[in-house]
This record gives structure tokens, C-alpha cells and sequence, in this order.
């Protein structure tokens, strides 16, 4: 029944092999959302052929990921006909009414081989209205033939197989509608309204190369924008300090980075990770007082020798988020490499320990001439 | 009374709440008929998928009724929206039980003006029991916050949360068991909390940089520390304008259970009430009993952080008003002020009994050891002041300055001493210990004037 299915809509398709898109992308702001994912005709997915977008849609990655339980993740943005984003040097992209940024989760069943056995999780949806962004989730159907408007989320255990070979399990977290506000809230002080912003979609984090494929090859991505007429305002990408690129590091550990890439690499890994809770304007980080955004120049903002406000039970039982030259009593490893329940951070989307997200962060608070901040608790 | 159903993305994920399709024992107490105003939906008791659904889908102010029963949640329940009023049947009747949560997170978790929980139970939290953040208009009514297990130092920290909102109104209700504080209000605005029952917290209550709180008719009983209010080095709300009367703080001599590195695991066992680095605070006609180590301290942010300069903030960033607290500079040029200074407090009227028989000899600061040096066989007095910065001598009161102006002298019902704390490091020396009125701190009256009582719109 699968197989014949599955031969039917590629007999179906264009030339391309996959299911097809019957027309362009549709969005209507003004209808309830679709029930269904595949109403708005992004993207299709298949097995065999993987991931096919749609005019004007268009794939992206990032420099440095938002862990997710080692979830992979396929990123686009689509924008409406003649539509534009503005480049914004430091936050995110400006984006038009009617743009939608799209981001599938989904798990190989084994990550040395990530081509290979594909899970689709859960597809998330930014939606702009002229209100600001409307975060809709929706999560596959057991066939990973479409995915389902899901306000209510899940956590659903994951199998998988993990870069070293070993199995693991994840307490996977499909956020609740709601909670998409836990990580994409903005509020430039206490009397202003609370704003949903993108994390991801910021020029450094941008820009990198993505491959993609026969007709259009490598393409720097802030470049490829532009010459689409789909960013305006931007330099060329050789103007735009980029974000590091986790990828290496995720192959071969921090132990062999210098210093200066060290602490690169472990600002872009905290600005993607935390600071779109932790900075000054974020809603749920701003009562800690720690800031991590990659702007922050503070020490005492950056944790270091710094008391918590009121972490509770996540201090580990240490004293300061940071001490340096010491990442076994500073609670920001602590906090960023435990599995506890309730003390683990990011607060959200993580039940596994990344581990080399854990070992950045930890060779990053070694490397930092020791120093002794006062008395412990 | 108009009463509109709401159902929309409910019924299109093929989750009917049940409007009106629930037995009636789901709701014993309260139902949407009993509602006036607000779009109202029912959920029957232990219908978790339902009330996850209808809080996830709804944008309007909602009024949601919980049918009687346990709700089994694996993920906190998230609330962005404004005017959500979340009304169980009765606080030993409707339960939010995230004792099988999978996820992290808190129990309820909110940001949303104009939001009201009332007559249920949150059980288990992994993090906070109700969390409500950045939100203007927050009450919590005959509520419970609480974990099953007592004295675990892995239950979650704060059990009712209000933080960083204004106009809160927290009555009636019960905080038991958490790790950190059991009713924690922080960094808030014109908040009333009254008629509580805080029990087997480390911190029972906890008033935390905040501008303009009632604080009164409680009972803090049972807690490593009963009620405390206090500033944090590096907020940018300066805590002032605080009122604690009328409470009943007995028995707080609970273990502390409390994570080593928390601010509250160096509450020592037995503490009554503690006031640092606070301003313009009044603790008046409250009856404290049977707290082992003291019933009321006085105290500088120094002795939890003795950094100054972390202390400091740019005034630019502050919240509120401040100028007339006349707080310490932090700069010739008076771009920055440092709040780790306890002043301006009146300490009167309070009944003390049966307090400071056996201070903690083992709390990580050891200001219980220095008490129990210091006192020997004698019960520790009712009120201690550090007097930090102070000059200070141990039996002439004219050798004694009060320049944080501390009021004690309208507390004749209770003994008092100040602790020269700052010079205690390197020494033992002896208390200054007057008799009622306590010259010099024999005033009455604020600087200012007195705390105005909070109304709330």
C-alpha cells in the first residue's frame, strides 16, 4: 500500500522524483491556520529524494546550531512575490507581512549515517503577520505523509544512534504552541510589549556557504539572498563577521583550537544556545542578570565570578556562574551539561547532554587565567 | 451574564474540551454558567490533552474551569495569553500533577496581564510550581504550591513565582516543601500577599527586590527561614517600601535542605525574619514564636556578597523611583548608586516568645556560632542589627552611631543587640545589647515617612 502510494506521486512528480506541489506557496493571513502542513505547499518530503522546496522558498543553515537533542534540521525561508527581508547587522533579518520561516526536525536512525532512515519529528512555523510572528507547530503523522496542527506538543521519546555509535534516547521536546514565546520573546524594558523575534535568522549566523545541488551549487547564503532580491541593505558577505562554524568541532573536539578560536568558537555557541533567553531584553533571562549574547562585553554580566539570582536547585551546588580556570565549580557547565530535571539549561529542548557543546564550554572556562572570586557557599 | 463558549482550534483537532459534557461531579463547585464576562471553556477532570490543547490555541481572554481530579501533565502548562483565569474546583480538589513530567520546566508557567489562578493544587513541578513573569495584574487565590516529598532537595525551587510583574495579588493560599522559596516574589511592583500559609520551605517568603509590598495576616511556620525580604547584587529593581505586619512567624527551625550555592542555604536554621540590603521596611505588630536562632536580623548585602563594586548599578537602568532613597553612590560623578546597604527600617510592635534558645551552630556564614558565642546562655536577642559601617561600642550607646537610621524603639516587646559584624572576623568581641528604647536606635518613624499600604486597581 506504501510503495504503491509512494509510486504514484513519484509517477506524479515533474521530473524531480518526488511528490510534487500542485502550485505556489500559499499563505493566507487572514484564515485560520491549516490543519495541514502540506496546505501551504513549502516543501514536500521524501523518503527517497529527501527535501524539494518551492518557489521562493529557500534553504538555509546556520554557523553554529541551537542544540536540539542532536535532532538534524532542515531551515528555509520562504517570502512572498517581489517581497525583500532588510539586512539588520546584529539582530535578526527584518522580515515582510506574509514571510514564513520553516524549520523540520527530524532524526537518521543513526547519526553517522545522516542521509540515511529519516524520521520526520516536527515541522515549526514562524508566520508573519502584521502583528508581529505567529508561531505554529505541527508535528508529522506516523506515515511522515503530511504533518498535523499540534498546539499542544509533546514530549515523545526518540531512538537513535549517536556519532560514537551508541544508543541513545531522548526525552524529545515538541514545544507547546506557547512555548515558542520561552525562547522567541523580546522586551526592550519593563513597560514595553513583548515582541516574538527570530534566533537563528541573524547575518553571522548566516553567513556560511550552502550546497544547493545541480543547478545553483555552493552559494554563500547572505550572496544568494541578495542576488534573489530577497535581502536588501546588505553588504557582501566578506563585510560580515560571521558566527563560528560548529561543524569542525563537532567532528574533532575544542582540545586542538587556540585560544582566540576558543573563544569564538564558545560566544557563538552560548549566543545561539542562551542568549535569546539570557540577554538584557530577554523576557525569561533578563531576572538572572546573565547576559550571554555575543554583543555582551561585561564580565560580571558573562558570569564571570557572579552569584546567581535565582537559579534554586541549579546551582549544582556551586557559587558562581563562572570561575575561571575552574569549569567543574562554575554552574554555566554545570548547568549546560547536566540532565537533571530542573536545573539543566537551555531550559528547553534538551533532556541528552551535547557533549561537545559541553567540552567547548568547558576547555573555554579552563583557558581562562584562574582567579579566585570570593567565598563559596 | 453572557457566557461564550470557545472551541475553535479545540474542536479542530478533534479534542472537544466537553463544554457541558462533563458529569456533573467534574463540576462540584464551580462551572461556566458560574462565569461572567471573559469566553469560558470547561475541561473535565484528568483531561490533561484538553487543557493543553485549549491554552495552546487560545488568543482572547479566557476564563478555563477544571473539573475535579487529578491532571497528569508530562510538560509544563504554558500560558502566553492575556486575561487566562485558571479555576479548579477547589484546592484539594482539582490537581496539576507534574510529578511524571518528561520535559523540563515548570508547572504553570506565564506570561499573560490580567491572570488569575484559583482553588487548585499545582504537585511536583520539576522547576517552579506557578511562575508568572513580565505580566501586569496577577492574583493567586486559595492555590496550593507544593511536592510531595519533604525536606528533597531536588524538589523544584520556587513554588508560587510571581516575578518581574506588577500589581500581584497572592491570598489564601499554601506553599509547602520547595528547595529554595516557597511564596517568592521578585523583582515586582505594588503586590499585596496575604492570609497565606507558607510550611517546610527552606525560605517560606520571600519578598526580593521589590518596590511596594503588603505583606500581612501569613503564617510563615515550619520553614528554615519564616519571612524574609532582601535585595540581589546587580538588579536593577532597588527593593523599598515593604510591609510585613500582623504575621504569625513560629517554629522556623526546618532543616535546611536548601542547594549549597542558593542564596537561602545560608539562611541559618531557626531564623524568623531577615531584612538585607533592603530599604524603607516596616516589620510591625507581627508575633514571632519558638524560632531557634533569632526572630528578626538586620542585615548589609555584604555578608552574602562583600564585592562592592557588584553592588553597583548605572542609574540610567534603574526601575522605579529612587532618588529619595538616598542610596550610596557608587561614583564621584553619581551615574551609579550601590544598594547593598540595610537602612531605613522600623523594627516595632511585634510579639516575641520563646525565640533564640539554640541558634544553628552549622549554617555555612557561621553567624549562628558567632551568636551562640556571643550569647552563651542566654537567649539570642528578638532583633539583631549587623551594623556594618557603623562605629560601634559595646556599652556606651554614645560611642554608637545609627547612620542607616534602623527604628527598633517602638519594640519594646522584644530584646535587642547589634553585632559590630564587620569587625567579627578576626575576633570575638562582645555585643552592644541596650535596653528598650535601644539609643541610638530608639526612633520611630522613617525616614520619608512611613510605607504607604498598597491598593492595588
Amino acid at each position: 500500500m506504501r510503495t504503491t502510494l509512494v509510486a504514484a506521486l513519484l509517477a506524479a512528480g515533474c521530473g524531480g522524483g518526488g511528490p510534487s506541489l500542485s502550485g505556489p506557496v500559499m499563505v493566507d493571513l487572514d484564515a485560520p491556520p491549516p490543519a495541514q502542513l502540506s496546505a501551504y505547499r513549502l516543501f514536500t518530503w521524501d523518503p527517497v529524494t529527501g527535501f524539494a522546496f518551492n518557489q521562493r522558498v529557500v534553504p538555509y543553515d546556520v554557523n553554529t546550531a541551537l542544540f536540539s537533542d542532536y535532532a538534524l534540521k532542515q531551515r528555509a525561508i520562504y517570502l512572498p512575490d517581489g517581497a525583500a527581508a532588510t539586512f539588520d547587522p546584529e539582530q535578526a533579518l527584518a522580515f515582510p507581512v506574509g514571510a514564513v520561516i520553516v524549520k523540520t526536525f527530524y532524526y537518521p536512525a543513526d547519526l553517522r549515517h545522516p542521509d540515511d532512515d529519516l524520521r520526520l519529528i516536527e515541522t515549526r512555523l514562524m508566520v508573519r503577520h502584521a502583528d508581529g510572528w505567529h508561531p505554529l507547530p505541527y508535528i508529522w503523522d506516523a506515515e511522515q505523509r503530511d504533518a498535523v496542527l499540534s498546539p499542544a506538543g509533546e514530549v515523545r521519546a526518540i531512538s537513535f544512534v549517536d556519532t560514537a555509535g551508541a544508543p541513545q534516547v531522548a526525552n524529545y521536546l515538541i514545544p507547546e504552541r506557547n512555548q515558542c514565546q520561552s525562547c522567541h520573546a523580546r522586551q526592550d524594558g519593563p513597560n514595553a510589549p513583548i515582541e516574538l523575534v527570530l534566533i537563528g535568522v541573524k547575518a553571522r549566523h548566516l553567513n556560511r556557504t550552502y550546497d544547493h545541488g545541480d543547478a545553483i551549487g555552493p552559494r554563500n547564503q547572505l550572496d544568494h539572498l541578495a542576488e534573489l532580491g530577497m535581502l536588501t541593505g546588505a553588504p557582501t558577505s566578506a563585510e560580515v563577521p560571521p558566527a563560528y562554524d560548529f561543524r569542525p568541532l563537532e567532528a574533532t573536539g575544542p582540545a586542538a583550537l587556540p585560544p582566540a578560536e576558543l573563544e569564538a568558537a564558545a560566544r557563538s555557541y552560548l549566543d545561539i544556545n542562551c542568549a535569546h533567553c539570557h540577554n538584557a531584553a530577554g523576557v525569561q533571562g533578563m531576572t538572572s542578570q546573565l547576559f550571554l549574547d555575543h554583543g555582551n562585553t561585561d564580565e560580571f554580566h558573562l558570569g564571570v565570578c557572579k552569584r546567581p539570582g535565582s537559579a534554586g536547585t541549579g546551582t549544582g551546588g556551586f557559587t558562581f556562574d563562572i570561575v575561571p580556570g575552574d569549569p567543574d565549580t562554575s554552574i554555566l557547565y554545570f548547568r549546560t551539561h547536566t540532565e537533571k530535571l530542573g536545573a539543566m539549561m537551555p531550559l528547553l529542548g534538551r533532556s541528552l547532554t551535547h557533549g561537545r557543546g559541553a567540552e567547548l564550554l568547558h576547555a573555554w572556562i579552563a583557558a581562562m587565567p584562574a582567579r579566585n572570586c570570593g567565598t563559596a557557599r | 451574564m453572557q457566557v461564550a463558549r470557545f472551541t475553535t482550534l479545540v474542536l479542530a483537532a478533534g479534542l472537544a474540551a466537553g463544554c457541558g459534557d462533563g458529569t456533573p461531579a467534574s463540576f462540584p463547585t464551580t462551572d461556566c454558567a458560574a462565569v461572567t464576562g471573559a469566553r469560558c471553556v470547561e475541561i473535565r477532570g484528568g483531561d490533561s490533552a484538553a487543557l493543553q490543547t485549549q491554552v495552546n490555541s487560545i488568543d482572547a481572554p479566557t476564563t478555563i474551569v477544571l473539573g475535579a481530579g487529578k491532571f497528569k501533565l508530562t510538560n509544563q502548562l504554558t500560558i502566553r495569553t492575556n486575561g487566562v483565569h485558571l479555576i479548579g474546583q477547589g484546592i484539594d480538589t482539582t490537581t496539576l500533577d507534574f510529578g511524571g513530567a518528561t520535559a523540563q520546566g515548570n508547572g504553570v508557567d506565564v506570561v499573560g496581564n490580567d491572570f488569575l489562578i484559583q482553588d487548585l493544587t499545582v504537585l511536583d513541578a520539576p522547576k517552579d510550581g506557578i511562575r508568572v513573569e513580565a505580566s501586569t495584574g496577577v492574583t493567586y487565590r486559595r492555590i496550593r504550591a507544593t511536592w510531595s516529598k519533604p525536606s528533597a532537595t531536588t524538589n523544584g525551587a520556587y513554588g508560587i513565582y510571581p516575578v518581574k510583574s506588577q500589581n500581584v495579588l497572592v491570598e489564601n493560599s499554601r506553599a509547602e516543601n520547595a528547595s529554595d522559596a516557597g511564596l517568592y516574589v521578585g523583582q515586582c511592583q505594588h503586590v499585596i500577599v496575604r492570609n497565606n500559609v507558607v510550611t517546610g520551605n527552606v525560605a517560606g517568603l520571600e519578598i526580593e527586590n521589590t518596590q511596594y509590598a503588603d505583606v500581612y495576616g501569613n503564617t510563615a511556620e515550619d520553614n528554615t527561614g519564616g519571612i524574609v525580604v532582601f535585595d540581589l547584587p546587580g538588579n536593577p529593581i532597588v527593593g523599598r517600601d515593604v510591609r510585613l505586619h500582623d504575621n504569625m512567624i513560629r517554629n522556623n527551625n526546618h532543616v535546611n535542605f536548601g542547594t549549597p550555592g542558593t542564596t537561602v542555604a545560608g539562611i541559618p536554621v531557626g531564623t524568623g525574619t531577615f531584612a538585607m540590603a533592603s530599604r524603607r521596611v516596616e516589620i510591625t505588630g507581627n508575633t514571632y514564636q519558638n524560632n531557634n536562632t533569632t526572630d528578626i536580623s538586620l542585615i548589609s548585602g555584604l555578608v552574602v556578597e562583600m564585592d562592592m563594586s557588584k553592588w553597583t548599578l548605572p542609574t540610567a537602568g534603574l526601575t522605579g523611583k529612587f532618588n529619595d532613597l538616598g542610596l550610596m553612590p557608587g561614583d564621584a560623578q553619581g551615574l551609579t548608586i550601590m544598594n547593598f546597604r540595610g537602612e531605613n527600617i522600623l523594627v516595632s510592635g511585634n510579639h516575641h516568645s520563646g525565640s533564640g534558645t539554640s541558634p544553628d551552630l552549622h549554617d555555612p556564614m557561621h553567624l549562628g556560632l558567632l551568636l551562640g558565642f556571643g550569647f552563651g546562655t542566654s537567649p539570642v536577642a528578638n532583633v539583631l542589627y549587623d551594623a556594618i559601617m557603623e562605629d560601634f561600642d559595646s556599652t556606651d550607646p554614645a560611642l554608637n552611631t545609627n547612620k542607616n537610621h534602623m527604628c527598633i524603639g517602638g519594640n519594646t516587646g522584644g530584646t535587642f543587640a547589634t553585632l559590630d559584624l564587620g569587625n567579627q572576623a578576626t575576633a570575638m568581641k562582645p555585643f552592644f545589647r541596650p535596653a528598650a528604647p535601644f539609643t541610638p536606635y530608639e526612633c520611630l518613624i522613617l525616614n520619608g515617612g512611613a510605607v504607604a499600604p498598597v491598593v492595588l486597581p
